[in-house]
């Protein structure tokens, strides 16, 4: 059984009364180690199938169940769990909380969990933290870093929950691409350690880095590029 | 998430904010001072007249009159008019009779005199009133100084209310008047114009506080002597004695020269007269013995027991009014008071409350990118939910905190003037005013559950975000 099985999924949202179909029938099947990038124009609706695989929102119509979990009926606090446990998110403005420390923001998933003490969180903190290699930069606040930094703070807060699945929607969109190369080896290198990774991207030579493109347009999967 | 770290997240986000957080705070220690010095207030006050009326045995008191209908207060000063039944010895005797009743007195209340005088000062008695009671314990005062009436204080011993005491200047130095004499002085229409009465003089034994009003009080046996006079007629009839003696000087000078047996006849009559004059003085020397006393006050064994001695003497056909009963309606009205009160403390903590909600509504709105960072991390919507809410709650609670503390410099304030009053009145309890750790946590309980219901609908708001929508918002 696939680690990620998505089927018939529609999703459908209403901009300015107009009704716009973001996922119209889309099936897809994931692996487990799999690195898949998503790729397709503004609007053709790749973030919402990350979204929905990563249980951030939920589908109209079909049915997507990941590591044999149903997405699609699950009630909010199975999908939170599945956030916290299961996934992690990387986004392209980071979504770091301003107002705290790169290892407060990196063991945030962990405190919303109710993990351990105190102490035994930063312990697991850290050690994301060195996996990015910003342990010295612990007791920073992200704007006293730079942005490929502040990337890799959100790639350590997304590992330090030991995630089976990483969901990267344009990860280096907002870096230049010597920093934006850094964070995508970054992401390469977690994904040879086994964990599965999908990157919503609109840079073709990020995409060409996964094993599977995925094209979608207007809500459908128009193109499967095979595997390296 | 833990409690422990939704408290900490919660003043964090708090301490973020500083202006709003503290002005939102401010508007909550109002309404947390306002309802807790205005209880404090009415509970200290109440609590402080119960015992102080339970001092003086107020609660086990009752007054019976001859009027039925009248009420405690109206009972404590009513003298004898003729109205009612007869307020007598007789009464006195059937009322110690009855069970359950410790000790009765007779009470005579009245205004003949119009000056009293210690040392060199004479004022006037205008609205001072004079008691004299049987000092068998029934009737008991707060004293400031000296003693209560006694068998010892041989019958002429006066009690003086504080106020009174001010007014000859020795407030503050009462136990200084212990011993002085005082003189009272007949008011001129008391009693026959032509049978003015010798200034009464008696010695001042104890000071008492004046929550019962400006009065003196006396042995209830002086008390009589104040209010008895020669009849008018009695004063006719000694001149009369005095005439048929001249008479019968005369007629026996006249009988020398008429003969014995009409001077007999005469002496007879003469004699007569003068015995039916004599009889006429002793019942007519008091208008006590016509009219009778003012009241009978009781002295019941225990609180529980006033009900059953009140009915028992209803049943003897006389008015009955229980101390407990003006302890009640005070109390009654403490209570009132200290609802109206604390509903204007109530209100200025809705205000508050309407402050909590307008910083929630804005903190939500301000951090709508953060609560979907928090649910693509994995927090639950009650996860959200309920860091609002505690954030919401660490704000009543800061109110409520601050307020409570703010209240104790508040009663601190309060009994400084308040102990000034009870000085001048002559009560020596101080510091009424006291904030009971319960009030003070029962305050900072309903600040921050205020705070906490206060906060829900933006806590609902922050937790039915959609995540997706949360996290593109700029």
């Amino acid at each position: 059984m696939s680690f990620v099985q998505c089927s018939g999924l529609k999703k459908t949202y209403s901009v300015g009364g107009e009704e716009v179909k973001a996922l119209d029938d889309v099936s897809l099947n994931i692996e487990h180690g799999d690195f898949i990038a998503i790729c397709g124009p503004s609007g053709s609706g790749k973030s919402t199938l990350a979204n929905v695989i990563g249980g951030l929102d939920q589908p109209d119509q079909g049915s997507v169940m990941v590591d044999g979990i149903d997405l699609a009926n699950a009630k909010d606090s199975i999908l939170s769990e599945y956030r916290n446990k299961k996934i992690g998110f990387v986004f392209q403005s980071f979504n770091l909380q301003a107002h705290e420390t790169t290892l407060e923001n990196v063991i945030a998933p962990l405190t919303v969990a109710g993990v351990g003490k105190k102490q035994e969180r930063r312990e697991r903190g850290m050690k994301a933290l060195e996996r990015v290699g910003l342990s010295d930069r612990a007791k920073h606040k992200p704007t006293q870093l730079s942005g490929g930094q502040r990337q890799r703070v959100a790639i350590a807060r997304a590992l330090v929950n030991d995630p089976q699945l990483i969901i990267a929607d344009e990860p280096t969109g907002n870096l230049d691409s010597s920093r934006g190369a850094d964070v995508i080896t970054e992401l390469k290198r977690l994904n040879a350690e086994g964990i599965t990774l999908i990157i919503i991207t609109h840079d073709a030579s990020v995409a060409a880095q996964a094993t599977r493109i995925i094209e979608i347009k207007d809500g459908k999967i128009v193109e499967r590029a095979g595997t390296k | 998430m833990k409690f422990i770290d939704q408290f900490r997240t919660g003043l964090r986000n708090l301490a973020r904010q500083k202006l709003r957080t503290s002005l939102t705070i401010f508007a909550i220690v109002i309404g947390a001072v306002s309802v807790t010095v205005m209880l404090s207030l009415v509970t200290s006050t109440k609590s402080f007249l119960v015992s102080s009326s339970e001092k003086i045995g107020m609660d086990t008191q009752v007054i019976v009159t001859g009027t039925s209908g009248l009420n405690y207060r109206e009972s404590q000063w009513i003298g004898p008019d003729g109205s009612g039944k007869k307020i007598d010895a007789d009464v006195l005797a059937a009322v110690e009779k009855l069970n359950n009743v410790q000790s009765a007195t007779l009470y005579l209340a009245g205004s003949m005199f119009d000056s009293y005088k210690v040392d060199d000062q004479e004022l006037t008695m205008k609205n001072v009133g004079v008691e004299g009671y049987t000092p068998n314990g029934t009737i008991k005062h707060i004293l400031i100084a000296g003693s209560e009436l006694s068998d010892s204080s041989n019958g002429s011993g006066v009690l003086i209310s504080s106020d009174l005491a001010s007014d000859l200047g020795f407030k503050g130095n009462e136990t200084a008047l212990i011993g002085k004499d005082v003189s009272f002085h007949y008011r001129k229409d008391m009693g026959p114009p032509d049978a003015p009465k010798a200034d009464e003089v008696g010695k001042i034994i104890g000071v008492t506080s004046s929550d019962r009003g400006s009065v003196l009080s006396v042995d209830l046996d002086w008390a009589v002597e104040f209010q008895t006079w020669p009849n008018p007629q009695n004063n006719q009839n000694n001149q009369n004695n005095q005439n048929n003696q001249n008479n019968q000087n005369n007629q026996n000078n006249q009988n020398n020269q008429n003969g014995q047996n009409n001077q007999n006849g005469q002496n007879n009559q003469n004699n007569q007269n003068g015995q039916n004059n004599q009889n006429e003085q002793t019942q007519d020397q008091s208008q006590i013995d016509r009219m009778g006393y003012g009241s009978i006050w009781v002295s019941v064994d225990q609180k529980k027991n006033v009900d059953g001695v009140l009915s028992e003497i209803k049943q003897l056909g006389f008015g009955a009014a229980a101390g407990k009963e003006e302890i009640d309606s005070q109390s009654t009205a403490f209570t009132i008071i200290g609802a109206i009160l604390g509903g204007i403390g109530a209100i200025a903590l809705l205000v508050a409350a309407i402050g909590v909600v307008n910083t929630m509504v804005m903190a939500t709105l301000e951090r709508t990118r953060e609560i979907g960072i928090m649910r693509a991390i994995g927090a639950t919507k009650k996860t959200i939910r309920r860091l609002f809410r505690v954030e919401a709650g660490v704000l009543g609670f800061t109110g409520g905190l601050f307020g409570v503390i703010l209240s104790y410099g508040f009663a601190i304030g309060l009994n400084q003037i308040l102990n000034k009053q009870l000085a001048d009145s002559g009560i020596t309890d101080r510091d009424i005013v006291s904030i009971s750790p319960q009030i003070a946590l029962i305050v900072m309980l309903i600040t921050t559950m205020i705070g906490m219901l206060a906060g829900s609908l933006p806590a609902r708001r922050a937790a039915n975000m959609d995540p997706v929508e949360a996290l593109r918002y700029e």
